[in-house]
């Protein structure tokens, strides 16, 4: 990336980042969400010709619709999976609380702030998931939330109605309809240029951080996994 | 001396001329007054046919009267001007006429009303496409011709007063005009000859009506609804919402339709329609006990079509109305949370990446340097 060359000794050390598990959830959760988005946006933007061309009849509107709720399903069945481990693993005090919102992450983002506006020379040192990616979990986490209850109020009105009040489906159909796209956004902006431009971050998929990795962008975890100090750059 | 005197003379003639040639005009708009043989047709038929007594009987058994009654054919559209018996009854130039070879009176009606294609031939044509030219081809002898509605001897303008149209279509149709009469607009028009209020030819067409039991007719019957309903100045005399045609466009049904109207007109769909809700001839005000869509009947008129809903369900439909706290508060605020929150995220976003790609640019180009 930079003009200087950096030494990779052939069995550089790696560190484990995401587990097996967290791996497939991800996994699981980029595919249907993708083709929640791919499937939801004709739906949305109907009145657009390329819409129309792919609902080109009304057979393909009834298809598409079944696509979107079978992988809504899929995504819901993931997402469940994914809080029924979380409290499966704080009802055994082994949850470790690293993506929990905490007052170093407000003074983690004030100093990057003035980072990046130049008013301090260096990056404030991260932990193991910086602000950057607890606000990346934490949007999509209350983004499924509002996707999923509204999703399902707008799939099964009338049985919703039975116990909620009416007036809940436009806004229901409102809240899916804008926060799509909301999410859609922020994955755009934000996600993509943190694992992708900013450097391209492969630990999703592989599970392992190289050491420079560690070193430059989780210092912190870095140097208590090592008890060395990271040297930046 | 000289020249003036033969400028007078040329502006003089050319007063003359141009005397002449405003007579000229006149006379040419105003054919009104026609020729005087002609006018003497008109005497010289009801010399024997102002007698209300003339008639005859055809081989059907049918007695078919030869009465004219002079005040109706005077008072009609043709006589004034100069419109006279022979205009239509062409094979008729002389006395004794010719026999008459029709077994019926309708057989007579049927032929005779032709006639109205040399003059009305763009009109004439319309019929020919329209569901009642196919009910005659279909075997219907009763299919209205176009005497049947406009008259023969004593046609007026068809919408003097504009009740009249729907009394020609209550001729046949008898049922569904008392039914429209019933209605906001057929009572306005019954009322006070509202000017503004559909009758039966401002949704069916004229000349070329079509079915409107077609797949074809209910996708564009939104929009015809609009012609009216979309018009602010129109609505505005009446104290009513312009806005509900735009809404409903954005609706689950509207939507659904548009798609449906865009891309496969002729193909069935199911989405409501404004008459599925409001009714067709028998569209009544909100506040009317009677309406489709008066709070205490719009359960049932849902329920047409999602039998499962529930009480609660009405509230769902937004009704036309704009986004207000007072009658959708969960969509209210929901539009009041994302109207900031959707412009919040996109420009913290894009603020904070952009400032990220500017650090890291320049920290790139001074480590370069260095």
């Amino acid at each position: 990336m930079s003009g200087k060359t950096v030494n990779l000794t052939p069995q550089e050390r790696t560190f484990q980042r995401f587990a097996l598990g967290q791996r497939w959830e991800h996994a699981i959760l980029l595919l249907s969400s993708l083709v929640l988005i791919l499937t939801g946006l004709p739906q949305k933007y109907r009145d657009l010709s390329i819409s129309q061309d792919l609902l080109s009849t009304p057979e393909r509107i009834m298809l598409i619709r079944q696509i979107h709720h079978v992988a809504a399903i899929i995504l819901g069945l993931q997402v469940l999976y994914h809080l029924g481990r979380i409290l499966y693993m704080m009802s055994r005090r082994k949850l470790p609380g690293d993506l929990l919102p905490t007052v170093q992450d407000l003074r983690d983002a004030r100093d990057m702030i003035l980072y990046l506006l130049f008013l301090r020379d260096e990056k404030p040192k991260f932990g193991r998931y910086n602000f950057e990616q607890k606000v990346t979990y934490w949007a999509v986490f209350f983004g499924f939330a509002i996707m999923g209850i509204s999703g399902l109020i707008v799939w099964f009105p009338v049985q919703a109605t039975q116990f909620l009040p009416g007036g809940v489906v436009p806004a229901a159909k409102l809240a899916h309809s804008t926060e799509s796209v909301v999410m859609v956004i922020f994955i755009l902006i934000w996600h993509i240029y943190h694992v992708h431009i900013e450097r391209m971050n492969w630990s999703i998929f592989t599970g392992r951080l190289s050491e420079k990795e560690m070193r430059l962008f989780h210092e912190k975890e870095y140097e208590r996994l090592t008890g060395k100090v990271g040297e930046k750059k | 001396m000289r020249p003036r005197i033969v400028h007078r003379q040329v502006l003089a003639m050319g007063l003359i001329g141009l005397l002449a040639a405003l007579f000229g005009l006149a006379s040419l708009q105003s054919p009104v007054q026609a020729k005087d043989p002609a006018q003497e047709t008109e005497k010289y038929c009801l010399s024997c046919h102002g007698d209300s007594s003339l008639e005859m009987t055809l081989p059907s058994g049918e007695t078919l009267s030869l009465y004219i009654g002079e005040d109706a054919l005077h008072a009609s559209v043709h006589s004034g001007v100069g419109i006279e018996c022979e205009a239509c009854h062409n094979d008729i130039s002389e006395y004794p006429h010719p026999a008459i070879t029709y077994q019926t009176v309708r057989e007579l009606s049927l032929s005779y009303y032709q006639t109205c294609e040399k003059c009305h031939s763009t009109n004439y044509e319309k019929t020919l496409d329209s569901m009642h030219a196919q009910a005659a081809l279909d075997g219907n002898e009763n299919a209205p011709v176009c005497t049947d509605c406009h008259g023969a001897h004593d046609v007026r303008p068809p919408d003097q007063p504009r009740s009249m149209i729907s009394e020609t279509c209550r001729q046949c149709h008898t049922e569904i005009v008392d039914t429209y009469r019933q209605s906001v607009h057929g009572a306005a028009l019954m009322q006070d000859e509202n000017p503004d209020v559909p009758v039966c030819t401002d949704c069916h067409g004229v000349h070329s009506i079509q079915d409107p039991r077609t797949n074809q007719f209910r996708v564009d019957e939104p929009e015809m609804c609009a012609g009216c309903h979309a018009d602010a100045e129109l609505m505005g005399k009446y104290d009513l919402s312009a806005d509900v045609y735009e809404i409903y466009k954005r609706s689950w049904h509207g939507v659904d339709v548009s798609v449906y109207k865009a891309r496969w007109p002729t193909i069935w769909h199911d989405s409501a329609i404004c008459s599925d809700c409001h009714g067709v001839h028998n569209i009544r005000t909100t506040d009317d006990p009677e309406s489709m869509v008066n709070a205490n009947n719009l359960l049932a008129t849902c329920q047409q079509c999602h039998p499962d809903a529930g009480p609660n369900w009405t509230d769902a439909w937004t009704g036309h109305n704009k986004i207000s706290f007072e009658r959708t508060p969960f969509l209210y605020y929901t539009d009041k949370f994302y109207g900031s929150f959707t412009h919040f995220t996109l420009w913290a976003c894009a603020i904070y990446v952009a400032l990220q790609i500017i650090r890291a640019t320049v920290d790139r180009v001074r480590s370069n340097r260095s």
